[in-house]
This record gives structure tokens, C-alpha cells and sequence, in this order.
């Protein structure tokens, strides 16, 4: 979809809905914490918030895609916590770690 | 016309061609796979794991071949290209040598050893001293007994069967594969003169990758496991089934305590092991006691007929042994918890049959608890047992000898009688205290062990037929057990002399277990859908995992034949023999047998045989607890694989593959900058000629 063509309240609603993660009205979740529409939103809107000169919807526009962009480095720096612990600490955990585990790998503990 | 006809004949010249041409794979002019090696596989018990690794995508290394000990500096700290694959001949394969690449392992990628056809003077990879925390001393019973503190029953094992090794180790037979690796190696791989061979190396690829890892709880709880994506086994518990068979047949669908039933239990042991994945024979360590037990079997049939003696007599015969006892645990299991057809109360003695073959000075020796001999009522029946046994050699020959009084008891199913109750029992074996069998466990104990040899101008009927010294000796043996099993079972006294042990049975068992398991005899008496079992080399004993091991059912089949009666039934009345008057598959079991081929047709003369063989589960109770740590039963698990297999080629240096890499990946962006310009320029470079404006309009 190019954003050069769509007028400038379309494209608030867009950022607002990759915000707040209700994409095609499905449901009003809200705030459905989804660190990757929060990805697209930041680089789909920076050049709209950031750079181009200022129309009337650009501020909210902008106080989405920070919102969006500081979810998203919150979810990044949990995530990699989790990983790099559970990836370390599995084999250790012995029980624990089995059941968390989607996939065990074979012949290594 | 003319065009048809060239058409066929197109069409005709075509598939000629097809038919004459042909396509050589690039990976067939790489690749020599190795097809006559054997794996070391990976086992686990409650609390380790043994055996041997390899990564999944296989471990390559540059092939060495090791000349003496320090010969191993080369591949271990001054070879220029390391990981090395090792090639070990047997005179090498030693515990200092393993146990030095172990500890240099990211040098070493992975082993083979050459098993030539003559043994080394001794090699037994398994510990000094087996089954040490499952057997009947421990710091309870007997403690200055335990762990061999009094006698070293195996003082040459080397324990390599028990050590873990993150490289994989592959065995190799002694033949022109073995040759022309040997080859490979002389040609491209030896350092001419102190410098270091050149590029292109010849290397060998292993691979044995394991699944199950750390110890058999983890395993078994992967095993388990339901909501992965993917739900994989990964390790399956070690057994099969024991085999038992009565003089008296009991219902098998009543188990439990017998109100007045007294039972001489006689035993002996039907599995082994040896370092790598199912290559064991032993000779000297199982077949020797299972041969002498059947034989003598047999020769208590006609006499037991005759004359029964007073207390009946269960021939039992234990799988999985080898592994912490894995048979005669179960059964004492079943006894205790009501699921046999005896109890342990039943048990008036018991008397196992160990190695039995290798007696040198004529003497055998008999083995006891001394710690239950303390009591005064065990003390009696066994001294009454030791009697009965020592009386039964007469003529023959060779005496038994007790051994000294406070040895204890040497590895055998009877210590897992003794953990539940002191019951009387005797071990029968050719040791007086450390074992004579200098390959115990291992891939050697096989018939030269024995000195099994027949004349060479045999054929292999022949050799069938020809009572060796070894078959006379086990006689002998033979005729002792039977004799003694008699009088402990309280038979009639006057009889005893007319038992005698066939030495023609003898000698036709030890050929089939020993040398060729597809003989004429074995194929009499087995099944017709299990013919494709037998061999024309002798069969395999390590206990594995499928319940389905050659051992078991041979000995199934032949204590039928030697202790069950030939009938007339048919073979449909053979499959359902209740349906006739006399006849109840609840105390005998009807098995369908191929028979003979009588000399003038080509049909076998097939039959039922009726007998009081059965076979029950030689699976560990720690299996049926769930109690995968337990430190009362055995819990040895044996990994799964996908594949295995083994294959050499040529390997280039590091710099080359990464110069031919870097050379790939520059032609890959040159290419796509050229694309690009050219697809900018394309007007330019592709402008055909202008036409001549045709505005004539």
C-alpha cells in the first residue's frame, strides 16, 4: 500500500490501528502487545512522523510510532533476557526445562 | 512412406542409445562407503551414560594410523592437521591409549580398531568386578564381601565398555576395505621425512549420532513428553524374555504361592556383551552354561518319566544378565509380587550353572553364600547339595571342590535369589576365584576361546556331527548337573547312574551357538516363520531392545524339543489344542516345528512337540515401577538412531575451500553489479536502429 497516495486521516487511522493492534477491526483486544506491528509501525511511519513537513495529524501520528517504537525495544530487551537464560540454563533445569520446551534437540543434554 | 519410416528408425536408433548409456554419480566418485563396520552405541542406567557420540552431521577427520603409543603425539599435540581420525590395530586398543584421546578429544574425531581373526593374549573391556552394586553384598549384607574387597572376579577388564567417549569408535574388519584404507593413507597421509603431507588428505567420515543423553530418567521423560511438535523416542529399555521350563507342568494361569510344592530351581544365563553394538559371542561366558543345562535337560527326560522324583525341577535360563541382571530380577519380582507360577517359598535350592568350559587341572568348583550359610537350616541343604553334586562324579573323571569358605559368590542370577530370602544355592563354574576366561565380555570370547576346532576337511554337516573335546567336557559337566538335580529332587537313588548326557547333542548345540546357526539340527527344530533367524554365522547375544533375540528363541525351541513330546496333532490342532480331550494349552505349550527332511523326499516332516516350556518378560521392575532411578533394579536403556555409516574420502585444505567459497561469492556480486548496470544502460546498449519516422501520415 503506498502511504503517498492515501490522504492524511487515513493514515492517522492506519498508525493508530498497527498501535493498537486491532488490524481489520477483528476485535477491540487493544494493546495486544504485538512487538512486530509495532515494528512495522515504526518504520512504516518514521518517514511520515519524522520527515516530512508538518500537517495537522503528524503530531499524533508521531506520539504513535515513539509509543510503538519504545513497546517494541521493551519487548526486544524482555525477549532476549528470556532466550539467552532459557538457552543457557535448560539443560540444568533437567525437569523444568523439558517441559518448557517445544522442541527438545536429540543427543545433546 | 519414406518419412514414417525415418521416423522408426529415429525412434529405434533413440532408445538404443538409452539402452547403452550410462550415468556416473558425482558422489560415487567422492565418496567410498565402508558396509563391514560395527558402531559403539551410546547406553544409559540411572545415573550415566556410556558409550560412544558423534556429531549429527558426522565427525571427519584426517586418517592416522597408529604404530605404537607414542605414535599418538602425532595426532594428539604435533600433527599440522588436526582432528585426525585414528586407525587402532587390536594389540592397541588399550585402556591407556583410550583413555589419553578421550582427554585430547577436540584433536581427535574419532576411532577405528581393526578386530583381526586371531585374539590378543587377553582383553575383556568390561569392569573388574560385574554387577558390583546389584548383586546380593552390599554394606548391609556381607560387607566385607562387597565390591570385591575379598576376590576380583575379572582382574583383566580394562572397564573401556564403561567409559564415555564424545567421539564416535567404529570397528573394522581385517579385509581388503581395512586394505585399501591402509592404502589411502600411505599414499596421501605420511609425513615424508619430518614435513607435513600435503593437501589433498585422505579422511574418514563416522556417523553415530546418539539421541538419548544424560542418564535413563531424562531419556525415559522425553520419551514421554506429549505436547512437543515433534514426539520422538529417544532411548528404549534393554530385555527380552527368559525361558523356563518344568519336569512337572504348572497352569500358567495360576500364579502365586503352591501349597506343598518344593521346586529345584536350575539356572543359568543366556546373554553377554562386548565393547561395540552386538557383536558378542560368548562362548566361554554364557553358551558353555546354557548348553551344559539344556544337554543335561535332556538327559533327566527319559528318567523323569519313569521314576519322578519327589520335588519338581525348573530349568530357567535369564536374559539380560549381563546388564545388572536384568532376567533373574524380574522373575524374583514376579515370585514376591504373585505373578509367577511359584512363590519364593516354593524354592527348596538352586543351582546355577556359570562358565563351565575352560576347566584347567580337571576341577570344578563349587560357589556359595557364605553370609546365609550362617544359618544352620541353609547350611544343611546346601551342604546336602554339595553332597549330591560330589557323589555325581563318579568315573567321570574330575572332581568339585568347594573353595574356601568366606569367598563370596561370584556374579550370577542366584545373588538376586538371595536378596530376597536366603535360599540355599550353588554356582557351578571352572574358577576357583578370578575368572579363567581371559576375554570376558568381549568380542573374543568366541569358539577358538573354547578351542572349539574340528578337522579341516569337514563339510559342514560333518563338523555338525563331530564330537570336539569341548563337547565331551560339557558332557561330562552335563551328566554331573543332571545326576545332582535328580537327587536334590529327591529321585530314586538306583537310577542315578543310568542318566547320561548325549555328547552328539552336545557337540550339535555348541556348533549351532558357536559357529553356524543355519545347520540342518537348528533348522529341524525351529518354527517355519522363524527360519530366517538362523545364520551361517553363530548368533548374536547382546540382550537388545526388540524382545525378539535369536538366543532366546533357540533355547526356546531345542528345551522343547529335548524336554517336551513329539504328538500326532496336526497343525491346525497344534495352533488350537483345546479343542481335544487330553490336551490344554494351560499346561503345555503346543509349538509347530519344520522337522526333518527325510533322505528320500524334499518335504519336512513337520510336527507339534508338546512341552512345559514358557517364556515370560525379562524387562527390569524399574520399567514396570517407572522408577527410572532406582538403585535396587536395573535400568539400562539403549539409545536410538537414525543411521549409521561410515565412508572415506579426500579432503582438501581449509584454504582451498575457502578460497574456492570466496572466488563463488565475488562471481555472485560481479555478476549482479554487471546485471545491474547493464539494466540501467539498456537503452543505451540495446537501442536498435532508429526508423525512419513514419509520420507519412
Amino acid at each position: 500500500m503506498n502511504l503517498e497516495r492515501l490522504p492524511n486521516e487515513e493514515k492517522l487511522t492506519l498508525c493508530r490501528k498497527y498501535y493498537f493492534g486491532n488490524v481489520y477491526n477483528v476485535c477491540v483486544w487493544g494493546f495486544a502487545f504485538l512487538p512486530f506491528l509495532w515494528l512495522v509501525n515504526v518504520v512504516w511511519f518514521f518517514k511520515e512522523a519524522f520527515v516530512k513537513p508538518t500537517y495537522t495529524e503528524q503530531l499524533q501520528i508521531k506520539t504513535y510510532v515513539k509509543c510503538s517504537g519504545l513497546g517494541f525495544l521493551l519487548w526486544v530487551a524482555v525477549l532476549t533476557t528470556w532466550i539467552t537464560i532459557f538457552q543457557h540454563f535448560r539443560a540444568e533445569w533437567g525437569e523444568v526445562g523439558d517441559y518448557l520446551s517445544f522442541t527438545i534437540p536429540l543427543g545433546i543434554p | 512412406m519414406g518419412l514414417e519410416s525415418s521416423k522408426w528408425a529415429i525412434i529405434f536408433l533413440v532408445c538404443w542409445l538409452y539402452k547403452n548409456v550410462s550415468c556416473n554419480s558425482v558422489e560415487q566418485k567422492i565418496y567410498v562407503e565402508l558396509n563391514n563396520t560395527v558402531p559403539c552405541v551410546r547406553l544409559l542406567n540411572a545415573t550415566h551414560q556410556i558409550g560412544c557420540q558423534s556429531s549429527i552431521s558426522g565427525d571427519t577427520g584426517v586418517i592416522h594410523v597408529l604404530e605404537s603409543e607414542e605414535d599418538l603425539e602425532w595426532p594428539l599435540s604435533k600433527g599440522p592437521n588436526p582432528p585426525y581420525m585414528v586407525l587402532l590395530e587390536s594389540s592397541l586398543f588399550t585402556r591407556s591409549i583410550m583413555m589419553k584421546m578421550k582427554n585430547e578429544s577436540n584433536r581427535v574425531a574419532g576411532v577405528a580398531v581393526v578386530v583381526p581373526n586371531t585374539s590378543p593374549p587377553e582383553f575383556s573391556p568390561h569392569t573388574t568386578c560385574p554387577n558390583e552394586n546389584t548383586g546380593v553384598y552390599s554394606d548391609n549384607y556381607g560387607p566385607n564381601l562387597a565390591h570385591c574387597n575379598t576376590t576380583v572376579w575379572n582382574p583383566r577388564g580394562n572397564g573401556l565398555s564403561y567409559e564415555e567417549f564424545d567421539f564416535p569408535v567404529f570397528s573394522l574388519k581385517e579385509d581388503n576395505e581395512t586394505e585399501f584404507i591402509k592404502q589411502c593413507y600411505l599414499d596421501h597421509n605420511r609425513a615424508v621425512n619430518g614435513s607435513a603431507p600435503q593437501y589433498p588428505l585422505c579422511a574418514m567420515q563416522l556417523f553415530s549420532h546418539m539421541h538419548a543423553v544424560t542418564n535413563t530418567p531424562t531419556c525415559m521423560r522425553r520419551n514421554d513428553i506429549n505436547f512437543s511438535i515433534n514426539p520422538e523416542m529417544v532411548c528404549d529399555p534393554l530385555g527380552d524374555y527368559n525361558v523356563w521350563g518344568s519336569i512337572r507342568p504348572y497352569n500358567d494361569t495360576v500364579f502365586g504361592h503352591k501349597e506343598n510344592e518344593s521346586v529345584v530351581i536350575a539356572a543359568a544365563r543366556l546373554d553377554s556383551r562386548a565393547f561395540f553394538w552386538e557383536v558378542s559371542t560368548g562362548a566361554e561366558g554364557s553358551v558353555s552354561g546354557f548348553v551344559t543345562l539344556l544337554a543335561a535337560a535332556q538327559a533327566l527326560r527319559e528318567v523323569t518319566h519313569e521314576a519322578p522324583p519327589t520335588r519338581n525341577i525348573l530349568f530357567a535360563f535369564f536374559q539380560g544378565e549381563t546388564f545388572d541382571y536384568i532376567g533373574s530380577s524380574r522373575m524374583v519380582y514376579d515370585m514376591e509380587n504373585g505373578k509367577f507360577v511359584i512363590d519364593l517359598d516354593n524354592i527348596h535350592s538352586v543351582l546355577e550353572i556359570g562358565q563351565v568350559a575352560l576347566h584347567s587341572g580337571n576341577n570344578l568348583f563349587l560357589h556359595s553364600d557364605p553370609v546365609s550359610r550362617r544359618n544352620n537350616t541353609v547350611n544343611d541343604v546346601v551342604k546336602n547339595l554339595v553332597n549330591n553334586l560330589q557323589s555325581s562324579t563318579a568315573g567321570l573323571g574330575f572332581l568339585l571342590v568347594e573353595p574356601n569358605v568366606s569367598q563370596p559368590l561370584p556374579p550370577s542370577s542366584l545373588q538376586r535369589f538371595l536378596r530376597a530370602q536366603p535360599i540355599p544355592g550353588i554356582v557351578l563354574a571352572d574358577h576357583e576365584s578370578a575368572f579363567n576366561n581371559r576375554y570376558y565380555e568381549s568380542f573374543y570370547d568366541n569358539a577358538a576361546n573354547l578351542n572349539l576346532t574340528y578337522p579341516s576337511d569337514l563339510s559342514p554337516e560333518e563338523q555338525l556331527e563331530f564330537v570336539t573335546h569341548t563337547a565331551e567336557s560339557l558332557t561330562d559337566v552335563a551328566t554331573v548337573v543332571a545326576r545332582a538335580l535328580y537327587k536334590q529332587a529327591g529321585g530314586d537313588e538306583s537310577r542315578v547312574n543310568t542318566i547320561k548326557a548325549d555328547p552328539k547333542i552336545v557337540t550339535q548345540m555348541l556348533y549351532g551357538f558357536l559357529v553356524s546357526s543355519n545347520n540342518s539340527w537348528f533348522q529341524a527344530v525351529m518354527a517355519p516363520e522363524l527360519k530366517n533367524i538362523l545364520k551361517p554365522s553363530p548368533p548374536e547375544y547382546y540382550v537388545g531392545v526388540a524382545m525378539s533375540s535369536t538366543p532366546t528363541r533357540l533355547v526356546q525351541y531345542l528345551l522343547a524339543n529335548l524336554t517336551g513330546a513329539a504328538t500326532n496333532l496336526t497343525q491346525s490342532q497344534c495352533q488350537k489344542p483345546d479343542e481335544l480331550p487330553n490336551e490344554s494349552r494351560q499346561m503345555y505349550s503346543y509349538l509347530w516345528v519344520q522337522g526333518i527332511v527325510p533322505p528320500n523326499s524334499t518335504e519336512r516332516d513337520s510336527f507339534c512337540v508338546r512341552a512345559s516350556v514358557r517364556l515370560t518378560k525379562a524387562v527390569s521392575p524399574a520399567f514396570e515401577l517407572g522408577e527410572y532411578a532406582s538403585k535396587d533394579y536395573s535400568t539400562w536403556t539403549e539409545s536410538r538412531w537414525k543411521f549409521i555409516k561410515a565412508r572415506i574420502f579426500l579432503v582438501a585444505s581449509r584454504d582451498l575451500e575457502m578460497l574456492t567459497l570466496g572466488v563463488g561469492v565475488a562471481v555472485l556480486f560481479t555478476s549482479l553489479l554487471v546485471t545491474y548496470f547493464i539494466s540501467t544502460k539498456a537503452d543505451v546498449l540495446f537501442s536498435s536502429t532508429r526508423e525512419p519516422a513514419s509520420a507519412a501520415y
